[in-house]
């Protein structure tokens, strides 16, 4: 399936935009936290979004939720509530249906036969489902169905993460794919990125390696150094284990269950989620959302937690080993002069310099592996782990580093060298492998 | 080197002002450094070619503690070590006054080469703190000491006097405000591109949407913003040459047609007492406008395809829109109704979203509205293009309409 890179030009944007009209969206599974986010997003486009959820009760909290999400009461203007007893209704008129459902195929499925049942044969069915196959829930449907259908997975919290994926199954039509495209860009203000239809699309595949590679190193090292040595300085506003408790553990596990059940790849051993993490998930640790994870507060004590016990203790009693270079690393960040941060990044000595850098050589090497498996170029999973994720892409690391130093990083660290790199590192072809217009490669490197 | 030459706009880069430069633990060194670096490599300029450069800021001492923003240059490549530099203030219109400089030492024939960084650095402090820092624009024992957000109150009172002067209905005002938001969302350097708004949210009289000064609320004003923009400004021998090397003619090249500055008395009361017997309600923005039109010989506003104006709150777009001439004196709700100010109107007005949806770094709002404007007269701007723009007006103000600077650029 061809995954293309170009993006429509303005001009050709307009055409496309005025292709169609978008006038009434209903969203399935409004209460959930996606659920309410997109359609909070959408009622800023469209002016009739319909929040349906199992009860009336639940749909009235996904607005209410919606409502505080953008701090805009104008939302429940633009939008009525309702339980699945009028998903009928509100499907016929629909022009987009956008599942916002549990990430469970069977769930998804079944609903899916009561849209398919009720929708127009005109209009669009997409799912924000963050990995699960847009092929495989779309088979056994209608022509119709299968060509109106598409992966539109935002990132949470979608007023706030613009980056997009675009995910078309094997008979959607180009022209539902190209308008979507245009729509989130332009209607919606997304950073859309069009991902194969393979487990966990880019970002997630990309990302969530290294969260679970990061999750790994915390067995023995403890969450409190893993998160210092894959730090900000790294390119990143939020630090790895931070970003797990965030995401929340039974959200990560599912995304890393999913790819290691679904691919086989160089790194495959790296997907899989440690086994501490797996037993804390049963006694109900789930990050913050459960009141801790990795980290959790006391009052205004930061505490850690001790993977092997399941205890936690206060930040301040840990005892790091000095890694200074961070320090040197931050200070040359702090003025703008990230070359000679990531320099010094490159050739600190330590046992814990060589760790971090295992881990981003990883995530580098690991990403330029799946260009042509889960993005045609690297510039799709660039902008996705820029805008989904908020990390330095994979090639800004490399133009920043050089690639002669992403090389050396990769070999040091034991890692396959991809190809490009080599060839650019020996040949200086391209001088250059970040060319997004407007991202602006300075705000990932965080100075501390 | 030539005397009395044009002055050309190469172009120039833009950093995102969504940006916020403390939560990245950055010194000012580095939003300078991002600027001038991405504007080098954004028009293939070698930085050893910059003969001169310009900064406007208005106030990095009070935000930043830092002074002396010229000498920066020096830290961005080793090859701007003994580059005369200079800096230029006059509160939110230091963008333009650092233009200003910057080509007449064009026209002088002193350089054909000059390199003009806008920048501000304003999240450093809190709302309140930043809020009596902007305070020393106006006269700040009379119209901002222990006042909190005196600006707002000030064009708050632009808006009572068109009020008493003509009527004004908010809800104009208010779908200024949405224009400019909606604009915004494609623009992918605006700050506000991922917000939410609508004109029934600025119309909002709830806390959703707090009064900050008289009739001017959260919706009507622009963004506290961190951000930098660098162009560069060239002779007429430059451009060609310039052009030349890109495979371009001189005419595709974006040039400053005209200009207009005039100051204005500092107090709002001031100014409104001299201009009670005048058809506008500040005449020097008008003449500042007019005389920018007529040096660019352009007869009137009909000439003009698209402007960049100085929205700092929606007052100040409602009062540029009859001082431009696009309606009557008193009749800028006209325009609004009409629809003329959006993107495919008849006078599209801040399709890059303004200060209210752009942001408004303040120093560097004069230098971000005219490489607006050649990007539009080039055909570069996007999403946010304006089909077929020939002519671009940039209208930039500091204080409560006392210094006003405004640019024409075309090809």
């Amino acid at each position: 399936m061809p995954v293309h890179s170009q993006s429509p030009s303005p001009a050709q944007a307009r055409q496309i935009l005025a292709s169609r009209r978008i006038e009434r969206v209903v969203v399935l599974g409004a209460n959930g936290t996606m659920g309410y986010g997109s359609a909070a997003l959408f009622t800023q486009a469209v002016p009739h979004v319909t929040f349906l959820a199992r009860s009336r009760e639940k749909a009235e909290e996904g607005l209410a939720a919606a409502i505080g999400q953008v701090r805009s009461p104008t939302v429940a203007s633009r939008a009525s509530v309702g339980d699945y007893g009028e998903l009928e209704s509100a499907i016929a008129e629909a022009d987009l249906i956008f599942e916002a459902l549990t990430e469970d195929a069977e769930i998804k499925r079944d609903m899916f036969d009561r849209v398919e049942a009720a929708r127009r044969d005109d209009s669009i069915v997409a799912t924000v489902t963050s990995g699960l196959s847009i092929g495989g829930l779309a088979e056994g449907r209608s022509e119709s169905f299968r060509q109106h259908f598409a992966g539109l997975h935002f990132f949470n919290p979608p007023n706030v993460i613009v980056g997009t994926e675009l995910i078309a199954g094997p008979d959607t039509l180009p022209e539902v794919v190209d308008f979507l495209e245009v729509f989130g860009r332009i209607r919606l203000g997304r950073e859309m990125v069009r991902t194969a239809d393979t487990p966990a699309f880019a970002g997630n595949r990309v990302g969530f390696k290294v969260l679970n590679e990061s999750a790994q190193l915390a067995e023995s090292l403890g969450p409190l150094l893993v998160d210092r040595l894959v730090g900000p300085y790294t390119g990143r506003a939020l630090t790895p284990l931070a970003t797990v408790d965030l995401v929340g553990w039974d959200i990560h596990r599912a995304i890393v269950d999913n790819v290691h059940a679904n691919t086989n790849d160089e790194a495959h051993d790296t997907n899989a989620l440690p086994a501490y993490m797996a037993q804390l998930i049963e006694r109900g640790v789930l990050g913050d959302k459960s009141g801790g994870g990795f980290f959790k507060r006391d009052g205004k004590t930061r505490l850690a937690l001790d993977p092997a016990s399941g205890d936690y203790r206060p930040t301040s009693e840990i005892e790091v080993p000095d890694l200074g270079y961070i320090d040197e690393v931050a200070f040359f960040h702090a003025q703008g002069r990230y070359a000679e941060g990531m320099q010094v990044f490159l050739n600190a000595e330590g046992d814990e310099a060589a760790l971090a850098r295992k881990v981003i050589a990883g995530y580098v090497s690991y990403a330029f592996h799946r260009v042509g498996e889960v993005c045609e170029t690297i510039g799709g999973i660039d902008r996705i782990m820029a805008m989904g994720f908020n990390w330095a892409p994979p090639s800004v690391l490399v133009d920043t580093l050089t690639p002669a130093g992403a090389v050396q990083m990769i070999e040091g660290a034991g890692l396959a060298v991809p190809e490009a790199l080599e060839k650019a590192a020996r040949t200086g072809e391209p001088t250059r492998f970040f060319l997004h217009p407007h991202i602006n490669v300075g705000r990932f490197f965080v100075a501390n | 080197m030539s005397y009395g030459s044009e002055v050309y706009v190469l172009g120039g880069y833009q950093t995102d002002f969504a940006r916020n430069w403390t939560k990245e633990n950055k010194h000012f060194s580095a939003l300078m450094r991002e600027a001038v670096l991405g504007g080098l490599e954004r028009c293939g300029i070698a930085p050893e070619e910059v003969q001169s450069a310009h900064v406007g800021n208005f106030a990095a001492e009070l935000y930043c503690m830092q002074g002396h923003l010229g000498a920066f240059f020096t830290e961005v490549d080793p090859a701007f070590s003994g580059m005369p530099t200079s800096r230029h203030e006059a509160a939110c219109a230091s963008g333009s006054i650092a233009l200003l400089a910057a080509s007449a030492e064009i026209e002088a024939g002193r350089y054909d080469l000059q390199a003009v960084v806008g920048i501000e650095q304003m999240k450093t402090v809190s709302a309140a703190q930043g809020g009596a820092y902007l305070g020393t624009a106006a006269w700040y024992d009379e119209e901002a000491r222990d006042i909190e957000f005196p600006f707002p109150k000030l064009f708050g009172r632009l808006g009572d006097e068109y009020d008493a002067r003509y009527g004004l209905n908010d809800e104009y005002l208010a779908e200024i405000s949405k224009i400019n938001y909606a604009n915004a969302k494609l623009n992918p350097n605006a700050q506000t591109r991922t917000w939410y708004m609508n004109k029934e949210h600025a119309l909002c009289r709830t806390d959703d949407n707090p009064a900050v000064g008289g009739r001017i609320r959260i919706a009507d004003c622009s963004q506290v913003t961190d951000g930098a923009v660098c162009v560069f400004l060239a002779s007429r021998d430059y451009a060609e040459r310039y052009a030349r090397g890109m495979g371009r003619k001189l005419e595709e090249v974006p040039r400053i047609k005209g200009w207009g500055h005039n100051t204005a008395r500092l107090r709002f009361d001031d100014k409104v007492a001299e201009s009670r017997e005048h058809r506008f309600v500040l005449p020097h923005v008008r003449s500042t406008i007019t005389s920018a039109m007529e040096r660019a010989g352009i007869p009137d506003v009909s000439g003009i395809d698209g402007i960049e104006t100085h929205d700092c709150f929606t007052t100040s777009e409602y009062m540029a829109i009859d001082h431009f001439g696009i309606t009557e004196p008193g009749e800028s709700w006209k325009a609004v109704e009409e629809g003329w100010l959006e993107i495919d109107g008849k006078h599209p007005i801040n399709p890059s979203g303004g200060l209210i949806g752009a942001g408004h770094p303040v120093g560097a709002t004069g230098v971000r509205q005219l490489l607006d404007a050649a990007l539009q007269v080039s055909g570069e701007a996007g999403d946010y293009q304006v089909e077929g723009a020939q002519n671009f007006q940039t209208l930039n103000i500091g204080g409560s309409g006392t210094t006003s600077v405004s640019f024409v650029v075309g090809r």
